[in-house]
């Protein structure tokens, strides 16, 4: 009781504060105005149809996302879980982004169900990748973060191909409250009120699953249907409030913590404090956007405040109590047999891939091989070797970090490394004007490695419990890219220079860029070959590793060195890649590779493979236009993972 | 100085063609003949070829071109070198040009555009210089380059002396006084670009004697974003928003427009949907459509 009490008087004050800076008359002749005064100067209508409706609006969705994430994080038993964390929030974003190009009119009157759609496909992606077994632990945020990266490049193809109303699109997207009528206000508020309403309903139920799936069963509790049902209202929610404002990140997931962290111990009470917290949080960081605004030259939107007031919380929220599962290691793919794949015939078939990447092509009057003499060829074999190279490279920094941390679904940039990198990059661009592809690998490796460190620094506190890592990596990535977000936001005039950067292009890659790439990339990966016996240690703990005389500390700060400089340096020629760190050491495990040696080997060739065809796919499937290979990555990365899904075969820890 | 360029350029038409150095952003280079097959990569060029009469062999991008810049025309032969971030090499190479032309952000592609023909790398959208000049220089070196020097000086003299015209209209039209004019475009119903200092638009209302309403820094393309209700406090004298902006009729109905000043004191109006990011005789357009507006104001 008490505790409610002082959450009102904070969300009174919290209020207060957001229209004492959004507002210039004085506090009088607001309570007049609110009392029903008719506005009379122009900056009392401002109060009346700008600044209150959008101070209500962020009291509406900072409850429903709070809403959300307390039901999520109910039904999962995960305190990681948040409508960003799974997914939902970006699956919801891109669907609405993808219906406003596509069908502009339907997307303007009935946005809210193509958000809806999108995030059922994406929440429902990441709970059946995880699977039942993996929702309290996590499996469950890796796969989220996953599908966030991949609707994150799927809206950036097509924010590249649509390319004149881009940095609109990303300063909604980016979540900005502004306001103009209570028209917004009166839709949402009667959702979040019956949202409030049911979920209240579902409480018992709620209370129910703390015990445990399996016990709840036991109690006669539907906990299929249950599951279900509480995921549509939190993703209903989300939905609303994304078709509203835009991606809004991290409330969903702080606000049910900070409640639990106050005292609420039963389900009702957290379902009635996290709603107060989240609106509370959010105004705050709309005030902040709003005082932000004054002084830029652009708006500040609230999405990147919310960011800069929710990260640091949740790297702090991550080093605390981790779910008793996450302290064992994580399971590898090892338990499955494997196909028997013969690693020349593997090294023939990219061969061949090569050739034909480097010589055929189609051109206007159909197909043709080029003689290695032609000027096409001169031009296409610097970027088919970057290709090969950068793809390589990035698997075998994945087979590091998935061998490292135990967990096959850890890449870098799942871990924020490749992020730190681009956000390097951009920053060196909006704030110095370097332009991106001048600023080269200093630039992206003080970034990867900066990236590197936090994790690293995080990830001591507690003894390196690789789960531990993983989280600290999940964090710190979701961070990097909202302020991603955010540049692309406020960068305006830049923001297609930007996208076209982040999207992973080949097209800029030089003759002596390839070549450079090549010589730095080749002996960092000979370096993880000849480091086996390090991997495999640690592969088996901390304590087997000192055992057999390899201080793990220096060995792990070692491996982890050497990924961030292959990170820092591809991402310098080529800008972020995606999922092809994650996906070829994955596919070298399902080959039959065993031993670290193998596994590094065949992911290196499997990655080079990928991003050689990724690049061919994007040269010809459009021709003459040209689609970034780094987008087609993270298509053909998302697929593998749907297909995972798809043919049961799913191969991360929790399910066994 | 238009007339001693006019018989500079008669002196050179007469001589046989004869070799023209040509100054582009990094320095210059010669072309011993006017080039004939020309792939431009960049709009604002583009535009500015098609002025001066040549047909280019490819652009980049045409189909967004047509949807987005319009005017002039693109003729429908002119073939497709892939999206302008990213043009197909391969294409443009099969295409055989005399010379390339690019601008602005596409100075990362030179070097390697420069195994296939001659590159010609133009500023034109900066921070640092003004657009209007940027955009008439450029206009003026591509016109020595393709030997149409006369044309575009005829061009220019039109477009400058239509320009006094319009703006001895609009003098007339408000008494000798007319009002600062604001020109800006929605991005949907609560936020607006504002077109400020070296916008082409901004620079289309000096060249018609007119000061913009808007005061911000220059920068490369001269915009900011802004919310919807800071219009009021961010803009003075004739409001003009660039259509289209098909949420228009949800916004303009509500309070919070209503009461803005320039909407009540009736110095709100639209423009025609406009390319605000073309070369030297798009500014031309501008100024006639801002002038349009202008001069057909109610009393």
């Amino acid at each position: 009781m008490k505790t409610a009490a002082v959450l009102a008087l904070a969300l009174l004050a919290a209020l207060a504060l957001h229209l004492a800076v959004s507002s210039d008359i004085a506090p009088s002749a607001m309570l007049a105005l609110v009392a029903g005064a008719p506005a009379e100067s122009h900056h009392d209508v401002l109060f009346v149809h700008a600044m209150a409706p959008r101070a209500a609006m962020a009291i509406l969705v900072g409850a429903g996302l709070g809403l959300a994430g307390s039901l999520l994080q109910g039904v999962t038993r995960n305190r990681l879980v948040s409508p960003l964390t799974i997914g939902a929030s970006s699956g919801a974003w891109f669907a609405l982004l993808l219906a406003s190009v596509l069908v502009p009119e339907a997307a303007a009157r009935a946005g809210f169900a193509f958000a809806m759609a999108g995030a059922l496909v994406a929440a429902g992606l990441a709970l059946g990748i995880a699977g039942r077994n993996g929702f309290a632990g996590i499996p469950l945020v890796l796969a989220g973060m996953a599908l966030h990266i991949l609707f994150g490049a799927l809206g950036t193809a097509v924010a590249l191909l649509e390319s004149d109303h881009v940095s609109d699109l990303f300063i909604w997207g980016a979540g900005d409250l502004t306001q103009s009528s209570w028209e917004p206000v009166r839709i949402l508020a009667p959702q979040v009120a019956l949202g409030l309403g049911l979920a209240l309903l579902l409480a018992g139920r709620l209370t129910l699953m703390r015990i445990g799936a399996e016990a709840a069963a036991g109690r006669g509790l539907a906990v299929g249907v249950f599951t279900v049902l509480a995921c549509l209202l939190a993703l209903w929610m989300t939905a609303s409030s994304i078709a509203s404002v835009g991606i809004i990140g991290f409330v969903g997931l702080l606000a049910p913590n900070i409640a639990r962290f106050l005292g609420a111990r039963r389900v009702s009470a957290e379902l009635l404090l996290a709603p107060a917290i989240g609106a509370i949080v959010l105004l705050l960081a709309d005030t902040l956007a709003i005082a932000a605004s004054r002084i830029s030259r652009d708006i500040v939107v609230t999405g990147a405040s919310a960011a800069l007031i929710g990260a640091p919380a949740l790297l702090l929220l991550a080093s605390r109590r981790l779910h008793a599962g996450d302290h064992a290691p994580l399971p590898g793919v090892g338990a499955r047999r494997p196909w028997r794949f013969p690693p020349v015939l593997l090294a023939a078939a990219t061969g061949l891939l090569l050739a034909a990447a480097v010589f055929i092509s189609p051109t206007e009057a159909g197909w043709r091989v080029a003689a290695p003499a032609d000027l096409a060829v001169s031009l296409r074999w610097p970027r088919v070797l970057a290709a090969l190279v950068a793809g390589a490279g990035m698997a075998v920094a994945g087979t590091i970090l998935q061998r490292l941390l135990r967990n096959p679904l850890a890449s870098p940039e799942i871990l924020g490394i490749s992020t730190g990198a681009s956000l390097a990059l951009v920053f060196a661009f909006v704030a110095f004007g370097v332009p991106l592809r001048e600023a080269g690998p200093p630039v992206a490796l003080a970034g990867s490695v900066g990236a590197l460190v936090i994790l690293i620094l995080v990830a001591h506190r507690n003894r390196n419990a690789p789960a531990f890592v993983a989280l600290a990596g999940i964090a710190l990535a979701a961070t990097l890219d909202s302020g991603l977000r955010f540049v692309l936001a406020r960068g305006g005039e830049d923001a297609t220079v930007l996208l076209g950067w982040l999207s992973g292009s080949l097209f800029h890659v030089r003759p002596e860029d390839a070549e450079f790439l090549a010589a730095a990339v080749l002996p960092l990966a000979c370096l993880t070959w000849s480091l086996d016996r390090w991997l495999t240690l640690l592969g088996l703990g901390d304590a087997a590793a000192a055992g057999r005389g390899l201080p793990p500390g220096r060995a792990r700060l070692v491996l982890l060195g050497i990924t961030a400089m292959l990170t820092g340096l591809i991402t310098a020629f080529v800008g972020p890649v995606a999922f092809v760190g994650l996906v070829a050491p994955h596919l070298a495990m399902l080959l039959g590779a065993r031993r670290v040696r193998e596994q590094v080997l065949l992911a290196l060739l499997l990655g080079g493979a990928l991003f050689v065809a990724a690049d061919w796919l994007g040269r010809t499937a459009l021709y003459p236009r040209q689609l970034p290979a780094g987008m087609i990555a993270s298509v053909l990365g998302g697929i593998y993972l749907v297909a995972l899904l798809a043919r049961r075969r799913v191969l991360l820890p929790g399910r066994h | 100085m238009a007339r001693a360029i006019t018989a500079l350029t008669l002196t050179f038409a007469a001589g046989t063609a004869a070799a023209v150095t040509i100054t582009d952003s990094r320095g210059s280079q010669e072309f011993t003949e006017p080039p004939e097959r020309v792939i431009p990569l960049e709009w604002s060029l583009i535009e500015q070829v098609i002025e001066l009469g040549i047909t280019p062999v490819a652009v980049a991008d045409p189909e967004a071109y047509r949807t987005w810049v319009g005017a002039p025309v693109l003729p429908a032969e002119v073939a497709d070198a892939g999206l302008r971030q990213e043009p197909n090499l391969e294409r443009i190479a099969e295409l055989d040009p005399d010379v390339i032309l690019v601008a602005d952000d596409q100075i990362t592609m030179v070097p390697t555009l420069e195994r296939i023909a001659p590159v010609l790398h133009f500023d034109t959208f900066s921070a640092t210089h003004d657009n209007a000049e940027a955009a008439r220089d450029t206009f003026l070196e591509l016109a020595r380059l393709f030997d149409r020097e006369a044309l575009a000086v005829e061009k220019l003299a039109e477009r400058d002396a239509r320009i006094a015209a319009l703006a001895e209209a609009i003098k007339t039209r408000f008494e000798g006084d007319p009002p600062p004019v604001s020109i800006i475009r929605f991005a949907d119903e609560a936020r607006v670009r504002l077109y400020g200092a070296n916008a082409m638009p901004v620079h289309a209302l000096e060249a018609l004697g007119l000061e913009s309403g808007i005061d911000q820094p220059p920068t490369k393309w001269g915009l900011s974003t802004r919310k919807t209700e800071e219009l009021a406090e961010r803009t003075e004298g004739i409001v003009l928003h660039i259509e289209p902006f098909p949420q228009g009729e949800d916004l303009f109905d509500r309070p919070l427009w209503q009461a803005m000043p320039f909407v009540q004191e009736g110095r709100f109006g639209s423009l025609p949907p406009s390319w605000t990011y073309g070369g030297a005789m798009s500014i031309g357009y501008l100024a006639e459509t801002i002038a349009e507006a202008l001069l057909a104001w109610p009393r």
